[in-house]
């Protein structure tokens, strides 16, 4: 569960100060899917940022499944994002010159889990997003739409509380788009508890609450049935 | 996690093949430079060192000379008490050579002129001298200051018409002031060693040799000795046998202190030799340093352009959970890793490139374990100290900053 209570963070730049974060607060429980919505500098980033415990705020109270972890110093918050955070980028982000399983396995490396039970876990979670047969595959040899299912596979791997999506179906076409989104919904079925930012309203159907953001302020918070993408092969 | 990072930091190196390659260069050519002098240097040591001990493990020459001019520093009765006091002494004799005329019935040539003491036929530097017929001169002979002579092969070839047993023929010998008919009383397989190669044979000088006391007859103005040259039994005879016998000739000769004596062996030539090998071993180890530094720079420059370039997967990583520790070491060990590369090259290169050299040398390089340890280690330390800030630089990237890098 994650449990923001006055959240500030203001940016600097120079005599000017910009605030990103205005005293925001937000629940979200296990088990949500949650889309985050705004426009560019509404502040939706930089809250994803900092759920992610990628980047600090100035006041206020984040404790992630019951853990403060507002005052947490690089290295401890570096462990928590391994053990309880899985991010999923815009644009992938995966390693060069590391194939597919390789890929998958890197958090675990962090997590210093032995090699044999690393491949094994790894193996799982490419058979989650159905990409068991492409593991030997270099990064470029695969499409977008099969990066991005290696890298939700790379962000369930460690079997994380909360999945953090940064606008994840930016640079997907809109077939491809379907597929990431199914995974998100039968991850989510199965109990993962996500966090989406994005500005397409289309995605945001999908999930199941909608937090709209401006200014730096939460403007409207709805919870939703969300729109049901048929079953079918990924 | 570092048998991962020893993965990734290869992958890393052989993904940019050629650039890899040429920031490996700088260390390769100081590397394989300083193992191709070390193991050519030490064995041109070893050689010499060797040579030496053949060619005079046992020798001491002895130099007299005074500022005064006074020339009689040696007299006949000194080298008897060198002989007789002092037990290490094998043989003794003076070891003077001039040229003279040497002609017989048959012809007459310019010979090379020895004359010692009958000891000569063991310290003569010049030559190889076995007897093949007849005898060297001996204690009587330079005693009694006898009319003998003893020549070599190629001389008695030369001089009666290619014989060699020419043992009681006579010869005479034309100095500077005197004319003397000698008897022929020995003929040595004499060549001459430290001409051997350069000369053609046909040119090779006539030579003969005659007591000293003979040589008084001869040149009497010309018999002064200013210099002896000393067999000991031993090697480790040589330090102390030479501090003995210029303290004697000091004492007989009321000298102490003038310094007129002065005895050299081969454990100082060796040392001038070393000191020069060293002296030049060292400069080209200076010039393999500049290079080593010049391709940690490499290493440096590579390093920083590679962590720029992977901004974006050092902020995935970070998100991934990895800390700055973890970052720091990786990156670090691609930089140990490039360089270790490039040492182990360059040590091959090393190794191929002196057993090149040595060959065209004709000496046989000599590689040392100490050698190769010192290139691991050297490598690794180049790695360390020119890694260290570009990892630094990459661990303590922001990961926000670093994912949002384009």
């Amino acid at each position: 569960m994650i449990d923001i209570t006055d959240i500030r963070k203001v940016y600097k730049m120079g005599s000017e100060s910009l605030t990103a974060l205005d005293d925001v607060s937000l629940t979200i429980e296990d088990g949500e899917f949650t889309s985050i919505m705004g426009p560019s500098g509404s502040g939706k980033s930089t809250l994803m940022n900092i759920l992610g415990l990628l980047d600090t705020f100035d006041s206020g109270n984040y404790v992630l499944n019951g853990t403060d972890v507002s005052g947490l110093n690089d290295n401890e918050r570096a462990h928590i994002r391994n053990k309880e955070i899985g991010f999923v980028f815009q644009s992938f982000n995966l390693m060069p010159r590391m194939n597919v399983l390789e890929n998958v396995m890197l958090p675990l490396v962090y997590a210093k889990v032995p090699a044999k039970e690393r491949k094994a876990r790894a193996e799982k979670a490419l058979e989650q997003v159905g990409l068991a047969d492409r593991m030997y595959h270099k990064t470029n040899e695969i499409s977008g739409g099969q990066s991005q299912r290696v890298a939700i596979a790379r962000a369930i791997v460690n079997n994380p509380s909360v999945i953090m999506a940064d606008e994840p179906t930016g640079n997907l076409d809109s077939k491809t788009t379907i597929e990431v989104m199914r995974i998100f919904q039968q991850l989510n079925d199965a109990g993962t508890t996500i966090v989406m930012v994005t500005h397409e309203p289309d995605m945001a159907e999908y999930t199941k609450r909608i937090v709209h953001f401006r200014d730096g302020k939460l403007l409207k918070d709805v919870r939703k049935t969300p729109k049901r993408l048929p079953e079918g092969e990924v | 996690m570092f048998k991962e990072n020893l993965k990734m930091a290869v992958g890393s190196i052989l993904g940019n093949k050629m650039r890899s390659f040429l920031t490996m260069l700088g260390i390769i050519i100081g590397i394989s430079a300083v193992i191709a002098i070390l193991s050519v240097g030490n064995g041109a040591a070893n050689q010499l060192t060797s040579t030496f001990s053949e060619l005079g493990a046992t020798t001491i020459s002895l130099s007299a000379s005074s500022e005064d001019g006074n020339e009689d520093l040696i007299t006949d009765e000194d080298i008897q008490v060198i002989k007789e006091s002092i037990p290490e002494v094998r043989y003794v004799s003076p070891d003077e050579t001039a040229s003279s005329q040497i002609a017989s019935e048959f012809a007459d040539r310019r010979a090379i002129l020895s004359y010692g003491t009958p000891d000569m036929q063991y310290t003569n530097q010049m030559m190889e001298s076995e007897v093949v017929h007849g005898r060297y001169f001996n204690q009587t002979d330079y005693e009694d200051g006898k009319n003998v002579a003893v020549i070599t092969e190629d001389t008695a070839r030369a001089l009666f018409n290619n014989r060699t047993d020419v043992v009681g023929e006579s010869i005479q010998l034309s100095g500077t002031q005197n004319q003397l008919n000698l008897q022929v009383i020995g003929v040595l397989d004499g060549t001459f060693d430290q001409l051997q190669g350069s000369f053609d044979l046909s040119e090779m000088p006539l030579y003969v040799a005659i007591p000293l006391t003979t040589m008084g007859e001869l040149n009497p103005d010309a018999t002064s000795i200013d210099g002896l040259t000393i067999q000991t039994e031993s090697t480790e005879a040589i330090e102390p046998v030479s501090n003995q016998v210029v303290r004697l000739l000091e004492l007989r000769h009321n000298s102490v202190g003038e310094d007129n004596y002065t005895a050299y062996n081969f454990l100082q030539a060796l040392d001038q030799v070393n000191n020069v090998l060293n002296l030049f071993i060292n400069f080209i180890a200076a010039v393999a340093g500049i290079a080593l530094l010049v391709g940690g720079i490499g290493v440096m420059n590579i390093m920083l352009v590679s962590v720029t370039e992977r901004t974006r997967e050092i902020g995935t990583r970070k998100a991934l959970g990895a800390t700055t520790n973890t970052i720091l070491v990786q990156f670090l060990m691609e930089s140990i890793i490039l360089s270790l590369i490039g040492g182990l090259i360059g040590l091959t290169l090393g190794i191929l490139l002196s057993n090149v050299v040595a060959g065209a040398l004709n000496i046989v390089p000599e590689f040392t374990l100490s050698a190769v340890l010192l290139v691991i280690a050297f490598s690794t330390a180049v790695g360390v100290f020119f890694g260290i800030y570009p990892a630094r630089k990459a661990a303590q990237l922001d990961p926000i900053e670093a994912l949002r890098y384009e």
